[in-house]
């Protein structure tokens, strides 16, 4: 047994953001280090003291708490990913084109606070309440890609 | 009344629910940042042996109390070499530990006045 044998058993019950999981790992190497050389330190050798030490961490559960403290809100983000840009881009429609459908010229658009709103909340809402930043990129690709479509789209009259 | 498995589980239960009180605590009193290792070692020399239980489990808790603004976090060392991430409480975690140790306080009491009471009457 040694160090990377355990962290390689906790890293494959977790499944987190990566730069999430590095400092986990990191973060677990030292406190294993420090649990090593104390059960040295006492008298130990290096096998027992690293399976005292694995014993005393206990990966199992510590593997399953971990996962349940940064795993975000599992489904439930993919879905708010997904759906939130959608919302706001259908917003931001109503927004920039007039009703019979002509655009709204783009310095009447730039004075609608509403404009501004939908903008900041589009990029503001992931970052700050996504726990999993992929899932906050995804949501700025989807609205920016949507907007660019309708508004471009629109523009060339498809 | 209860096995004695069922009076683990119970007394595993009570632990759990006051560590983020101990921790916020044990930060508040010493003045260095302290890493995981350090605070284990720590609880369970200030407690007596009584708060000892799987030590990973302690990250997953500094990390939800870091989340939550109770702590703050930074590595000490340099990349490359052995690093550590050390916990200091901040001033949020100051008002929660101030606003649990008052609970704490409140919930002894009650039970040492219910307690009390039951010896009364036998």
């Amino acid at each position: 047994m040694t160090i990377d044998r355990v962290l390689s058993t906790l890293r494959a019950r977790l499944d987190l953001e990566a730069e999430d999981e590095h400092e986990v790992l990191e973060e677990v190497r030292a406190h294993l280090e420090a649990a090593v050389d104390e059960a040295r330190a006492r008298g130990l050798d290096e096998a027992a003291a690293l399976a005292q030490a694995a014993a005393r961490f206990g990966v199992e559960e510590c593997a399953q708490e971990l996962q349940a403290t940064h795993a975000g809100w599992g489904t439930l983000e993919g879905v708010a990913a997904a759906a939130l840009p959608v919302l706001l881009a259908l917003a931001l429609r109503w927004l920039v084109f007039a009703p019979d459908g002509t655009t709204v010229h783009w310095q009447e658009m730039l004075n609608r606070p509403a404009v501004w709103a939908i903008a900041a909340i589009a990029l503001l809402l992931p970052l700050l309440r996504f726990p999993r930043r992929r899932y906050a990129l995804v949501s700025w690709a989807i609205f920016w890609g949507l907007s660019v479509l309708v508004i471009a789209g629109q523009a060339v009259h498809w | 009344m209860g096995e004695p498995g069922d009076r683990g589980r119970q007394m595993e239960q009570m632990r759990k629910g006051t560590t983020t009180l101990a921790v916020l605590k044990l930060l508040a009193e010493t003045d260095e940042p302290l890493h995981g290792y350090q605070l284990i070692r720590e609880l369970e020399a200030r407690s007596q042996g009584f708060f000892q239980f799987k030590e990973g489990l302690i990250y997953p808790r500094l990390h939800q109390m870091e989340r939550e603004g109770l702590l703050q976090s930074h590595w000490e060392g340099a990349p490359g070499s052995r690093r550590r991430k050390v916990y200091t409480i901040t001033d949020k975690g100051r008002r929660r530990l101030e606003a649990e140790l008052r609970e704490w306080e409140t919930f002894n009491q009650g039970m040492r006045l219910l307690l009390g009471t039951e010896r009364a009457r036998s």
